[in-house]
């Protein structure tokens, strides 16, 4: 049983408060990425969980067990720490079996264990070495190694590939996934990375200032981002943002006016907004239509990854950075002028002062809330 | 070569001194070659220490083979290896009484024996509260402070506090009485003045061992405990399993060091002791060629020599041996 339920659990250092009333439900075998800014607050919940950071008011309960009292190791969970935190002096077969040990598992048990997880993570070859003389790949796999022999209730990750190279840190993550795939265990998994987040996650929550800003499925929240912070933080390159005004409230939507006397059609629910009203609009690079009527954007220069394209640019007598997205080739002249018009149901709407997105059009809504 | 010129007061200074130094230093290592430059660096403590380190040992190793009572080479027979025979010359070592230097082989038999208590005394002692200190308790600074503070205090400083608080009129023995029980001559018992002789050993020293292993304690990555937290380690099993392995480096200098000064133990005690007493009770290797040397108008400075030497070589061996074990058990 490994599903996780927080109740209004906020932490204080002093009179630092680094997260507030977060109230969020795991359910038993998902995987679950906490994303966020650095120092918005994603170690601490997950050490809040681990229990090796007391709380300072609200409820953890595991498998329905409430374990605000209990220590790290009788939550039943297993953590793999951004360092690894292997125990240096000991080799790997150690290091693996010093928690089983503790536990006072029988030697047979203890060493079936370890064949096993160094079957799953091809650490055979190394158990008899010590963790200085491994590799950083393979150090993060003996880390893993150590949560999996365990056969905890909960894995928890925190920022576990920022020590890998690039492309070590693309086949970890494969990995990872597939690992869950074969456990079928609750993961929780702390990144900075959106990527990371997006290729990832079951589940994603998204954390900014010690707040719980949204959760959802990757795609729930890269389509249907609550606030602006969402919308900025996932998604790469980010959101476009553009200010607007709304000229016009119609039956399915409503138009707004960015300049350029080019009037949007964004989907809206018309009875969320009046005209007149100031609103920003977000739009993803991928969600630029190029050529015929259009904003006028002013290319600066571009990026080719050979199959995708990104062009930077301005609107036309703007400061403001604007980027747009074009699959395949594409190689347009420094100062060219484009045509480029968002496409009218990936247009985001938010509220300038509150940042909220505003309500969708009745059909998406419900489209949506199926989806919930 | 032109540094760039600093404007603060300090700068500007070091700048002029730069200036000055900077034509004879490139003039040497046009002359030497850059390779040997660091030498040049190092010339001024390397004299020093070979006036004041190296050539007092060689003129000790050499009077160890030379006899009479004359200061000077040149007064000095020759006398082969005498002095270490009459060192040595023993029906039994283990009854100095039968020794030809029986006081040289009461003083090793003394200081084996308190050698063995002080190692095992400070090094606890110090673990202990290298522990409690590294764990986060209030005012920490103070009480690392205050454990460190008998470090700085001169040796014969130390043994007269000590003999003053353990005199028969000392404070020891007034709080007794307020006890009701009666008091004792601590300075002039064999078994209490051996005690506290390594008390206050333990409490001049332990400060700079604790020192040592706090240090340790603290490189030693807070994860690896929050690892073992998880892991279900009782602290019992942190300490022997976690911590103590990976304090092992410190340990180690600390052993070595403390066997080192332990061995070398002599003025406060000496203080303490009033030479020694009761007896010889107190009597130790340092305290003998002390004695041979400087004490009484013996000048027996060829003896006083070979005792230094086949201590000193005692020393080097335990060294080499505990530095041979280190290496063995990291690898
Ligand atoms: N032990 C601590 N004492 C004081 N402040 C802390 C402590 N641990 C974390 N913080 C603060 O809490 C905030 C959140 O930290 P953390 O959870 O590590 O952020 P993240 O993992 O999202 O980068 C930061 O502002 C950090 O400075
Ligand atoms: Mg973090």
């Amino acid at each position: 049983m490994g599903n996780l339920k927080l109740t209004s659990v906020t932490k204080s250092f002093g009179a630092l408060t680094v997260l507030h009333d977060i109230d969020l439900t795991i359910d038993n075998g998902k995987f679950v990425v906490f994303v966020g800014p650095s120092g918005c607050g994603k170690s601490t919940l997950l050490r809040i969980i681990a229990g090796l950071e007391d709380i300072s008011g609200g409820g953890i309960e595991i498998g329905g067990r409430d374990v605000v009292h209990l220590s790290p190791a009788e939550r039943k969970i297993a953590m793999v720490f951004q360092s690894y935190a292997l125990y240096p002096h000991m080799s790997v077969r150690k290091n693996l079996a010093f928690g089983l040990e503790n536990l006072k598992f029988k030697r047979s048990e203890i060493d079936a264990r370890i064949a096993e997880a160094a079957r799953m993570l091809a650490l055979e070859p190394y158990l008899d070495r010590k963790p200085r003389q491994l590799s950083g790949g393979q150090r993060q796999r003996v880390a893993i190694g150590r949560s999996i022999v365990r056969n905890p209730d909960i894995f928890l990750f925190d920022e576990p590939l920022s020590n890998l190279d690039a492309a070590l840190r693309v086949q970890t993550r494969a990995e990872i996934t597939r690992l869950h795939r074969q456990l079928k265990t609750t993961m929780i998994y702390v990144t900075h990375d959106q990527v990371e987040a997006m290729t990832m996650a079951d589940e994603i929550v998204v954390l900014n200032g010690g707040r719980i800003e949204q959760v959802g499925t990757p795609l729930e929240l890269f389509d249907k981002p609550r606030n602006l912070f969402v919308a900025g933080f996932l998604g790469s390159p980010r959101m476009n943002i553009l200010k607007g005004k709304v000229v016009a409230v119609g039956e399915t939507g409503v138009t707004v006016d960015v300049g350029y006397g080019v009037p949007l059609q964004a989907r809206i629910d018309p009875a969320a907004v009046a005209a007149g009203q100031a609103v920003l609009l977000g739009i993803r690079p991928a969600h630029f239509a190029v050529g015929g009527e259009g904003l006028p954007f002013v290319v600066q220069y571009h990026e080719s990854l050979g199959t995708e394209t990104y062009v930077y640019g301005t609107f036309e007598g703007s400061e403001e950075q604007v980027i747009v997205h074009q699959a395949g080739h594409f190689a347009p002249e420094r100062g060219a002028l484009l045509r480029i018009m968002p496409q009218p149901g990936r247009m985001h709407v938010f509220d300038p002062d509150s940042g909220l997105a505003l309500p969708r059009a009745i059909e998406e809504r419900s489209a949506a809330h199926e989806h919930a | 070569m032109s540094t760039p010129k600093s404007t603060d007061l300090g700068g500007r200074a070091l700048d002029f001194v730069m200036g000055i130094v900077e034509a004879p230093i490139n003039g040497f290592e046009r002359l030497m070659g850059r390779k040997r430059m660091p030498y040049l660096f190092l010339a001024p403590n390397l004299v020093l220490f070979g006036i004041f380190t190296f050539l007092p040992i060689a003129i000790a190793v050499g009077y160890a083979f030379t006899g009479g009572t004359g200061l000077f080479v040149s007064d000095r027979p020759f006398v082969g290896f005498d002095n270490f025979r009459q060192l040595l010359q023993c029906e039994d070592y283990l009854r100095p009484g039968s020794c030809r230097e029986s006081l040289f082989w009461t003083a090793i038999w003394n200081t084996l024996w308190f050698v063995g208590f002080n190692v095992v005394a400070t090094l606890l002692v110090a673990l202990v509260t290298a522990l409690i200190l590294n764990r986060a308790i209030a005012a920490r600074g103070f009480f690392r402070a205050m454990f460190f503070y008998p470090v700085l205090l001169s040796p014969v400083v130390i043994g007269l506090i000590w003999k003053w608080f353990l005199d028969r009129n000392g404070l020891l023995n007034a709080f007794l009485q307020m006890l009701g029980v009666p008091p004792e001559i601590f300075l002039l018992d064999v078994g209490w003045s051996r005690f506290f002789v390594v008390v206050v050993s333990v409490w001049f020293h332990m400060g700079f061992y604790t020192l040592i292993l706090l240090a340790g304690l603290q490189a030693i990555p807070k994860d690896l405990y929050e690892a073992a937290a998880i892991d279900a380690a009782s602290p019992r099993r942190t300490l022997f399993r976690i911590t103590l392995p990976l304090l092992g480096p410190n340990l180690l200098v600390v052993l070595i060091l403390l066997m080192i000064r332990s061995v070398q133990i002599f003025d406060e005690a000496w203080v303490l002791t009033n030479g020694g007493g009761p007896g010889t009770a107190n009597s130790f290797i340092v305290q003998y060629i002390y004695q041979m040397a400087f004490g009484s108008d013996l000048r027996l400075f060829g003896l006083a020599s070979a005792a230094s030497v086949l201590m000193g070589l005692v020393l080097l061996a335990l060294t080499l041996i505990q530095l041979r074990l280190g290496r063995k058990m990291e690898s």
